[in-house]
């Protein structure tokens, strides 16, 4: 369910289960937090998702299915390991999007340091409404964004479109088509690639200790979202959207 | 009443009323801030805490705004110190500190290029303006350098995601295109009309009353942990550790070379 491989110093780490809109399962988490960590040596990642579609977040059935909640839970572990794991690489990541990015596939974006999306595709992270707190991303997100914008983000369930993402600083470049989408990000890698390494490393490195997410803080994001999995309006819900 | 003190050539100051108005004057190296440069930024800045203007207009003499570090200054291979880049770099992020901490509200009137520690400067100041045509950008990773001297100051003004961006990918841009991530707050149509605007802004910031200005801007320099001197004296630190690595000096003789 992820497809890793390395071309010009830049690894290629791609969603690769394209025919379920690359939602996430819990071992794909697992293959995606090895495919990151397995490549100290990248000078770029470039994140990208197989098909239509970047991420549609969680295997909700898969959840549903689980009424012990334990589906969830590993879910949320794995992606708040994946997004550290991206933050903490000493390469640069470069994120594109085509179609959409919603719910665990936007809180990716906490750990992009350059997010490329075609101009119609939609973002968000309407989780509240399955009984689920996108808390796991609040840290990341008052990382990169504005308070304000992580707030309603958040809070409100609307998917918004890239171009309204990137007014709000959640998207740096946008694509006319989707199908531009993974040339763009791949070249922008590239040329993230082939910059000097030690500036670009001493760069990322010192962004990350200026906007420092200490591991506590992310832990109380994960534990917030953690503490909720598995209650009744949870269980509820998600019966509800595919009982 | 015009007073004109001139603290130095290489940095001409003027006020006007409440209008102070710095103008970096080495229009021949771009405006590229050298060790006398900097000297004399710092006076004209000591200058000022006495004073009883309410804005400063920082600018540059010439068609460029500030090319940033002198290279010529902070190569080994042509200076033959290496202690400089870190003298040079130090020497930024104290007059970095010190312009956040001036009691007026500070205008940058980027009339040319504002290039790494340039555009660093234009970060510090409260507000930015410029035309459409002027050249910004963090160019610093391409010439494997690192900008954390002037890193904090641009996460502040753009937000840590549009700073990570801009500070990752490198590169110039536009006035235009910095105006749209918010790296420039208002925007000439063209250069001929950025003295015209600079004015505009300035003398409207200098009809509020200069204690309520003060006061707001010490406020949120509070607020956004813009007095962390720690933090920008480490940044210049780790700028000077890049910049001696034999990659960056390689690179930065190749563009000498250019």
């Amino acid at each position: 369910m992820i497809e890793s491989r390395e071309e010009s110093g830049v690894q290629i780490i791609e969603l690769a289960r394209a025919n379920k809109r690359n939602a996430m399962l819990p071992e794909m988490l697992d293959d995606l937090h090895s495919a990151i960590t397995s490549c100290p040596d990248a000078l770029a990642i470039a994140l990208l998702g197989q098909g239509k579609t970047f991420c549609a977040g969680f295997d909700l059935k898969a959840c549903a299915n689980d009424p012990s909640g334990d589906t969830m839970r590993a879910l949320l572990t794995g992606l708040s390991k994946c997004v550290r794991a991206l933050r903490d690489h000493l390469a640069p990541v470069v994120l594109g999007i085509q179609g959409a990015a919603v719910a665990g596939g936007c809180a990716l974006l906490g750990g992009a340091d350059v997010v490329i999306a075609n101009r119609d595709a939609k973002l968000g992270y309407p989780v509240v409404k399955i009984g689920v707190s996108p808390a796991i991303s609040s840290p990341f997100m008052l990382s990169t964004m504005r308070p304000g914008v992580v707030r309603t983000r958040l809070l409100d369930t609307e998917l918004i479109d890239a171009e309204h993402a990137k007014k709000l600083g959640m998207v740096h470049e946008l694509c006319d088509e989707p199908t531009q989408v993974r040339d763009r990000a791949i070249s922008l890698a590239e040329s993230l690639a082939s910059k000097p390494g030690s500036g670009c490393r001493a760069t990322k490195q010192w962004l990350n200790e200026i906007c420092s997410i200490p591991d506590s803080i992310a832990d109380t994001g994960l534990n917030t979202s953690l503490g909720l999995t598995g209650n009744d309006e949870e269980r509820e819900r998600l019966a509800a959207l595919w009982g | 009443m015009t007073n004109e003190p001139a603290t130095s050539r290489a940095v001409l100051l003027k006020t006007n009323d409440k209008i102070a108005t710095l103008t970096i004057n080495r229009p021949d190296a771009r405006n590229a801030m050298s060790v006398e440069i900097l000297d004399a930024m710092h006076d004209a800045v000591d200058e000022l805490k006495d004073s009883d203007a309410s804005v400063l207009v920082i600018t540059g003499s010439g068609r460029a705004f500030c090319a940033g570090m002198d290279l010529k200054a902070v190569l080994i291979e042509f200076s033959g110190d290496a202690s400089m880049g870190e003298r040079l770099l130090t020497r930024l992020a104290e007059l970095t500190l010190k312009i956040r901490a001036l009691p007026q509200v500070t205008v940058a009137s980027v009339n040319g290029a504002a290039i790494g520690g340039g555009c660093g400067l234009t970060c510090v100041c409260d507000i930015t303006i410029s035309h459409a045509d002027a050249k910004l950008g963090f160019p610093e990773v391409d010439l494997g350098i690192c900008p954390a001297v002037i890193a904090p100051w641009v996460v502040k003004k753009l937000g840590a995601g549009v700073a990570r961006k801009a500070m990752l990918m490198g590169g110039i841009m536009s006035g235009e295109q910095a105006f749209e991530i918010g790296l420039v707050d208002q925007l000439a149509p063209k250069r001929d009309a950025l003295e015209s605007l600079t004015n505009d802004v300035a003398e409207r910031l200098a009809s509020g009353g200069p204690k309520a200005l003060s006061a707001t801007k010490n406020l949120i320099n509070e607020l956004d942990g813009s007095f962390d001197e720690a933090l920008v004296l480490k940044g210049a630190k780790l700028s000077a550790s890049v910049l001696a690595t034999p990659e960056a000096q390689a690179a930065l003789a190749a563009r000498m070379k250019r």
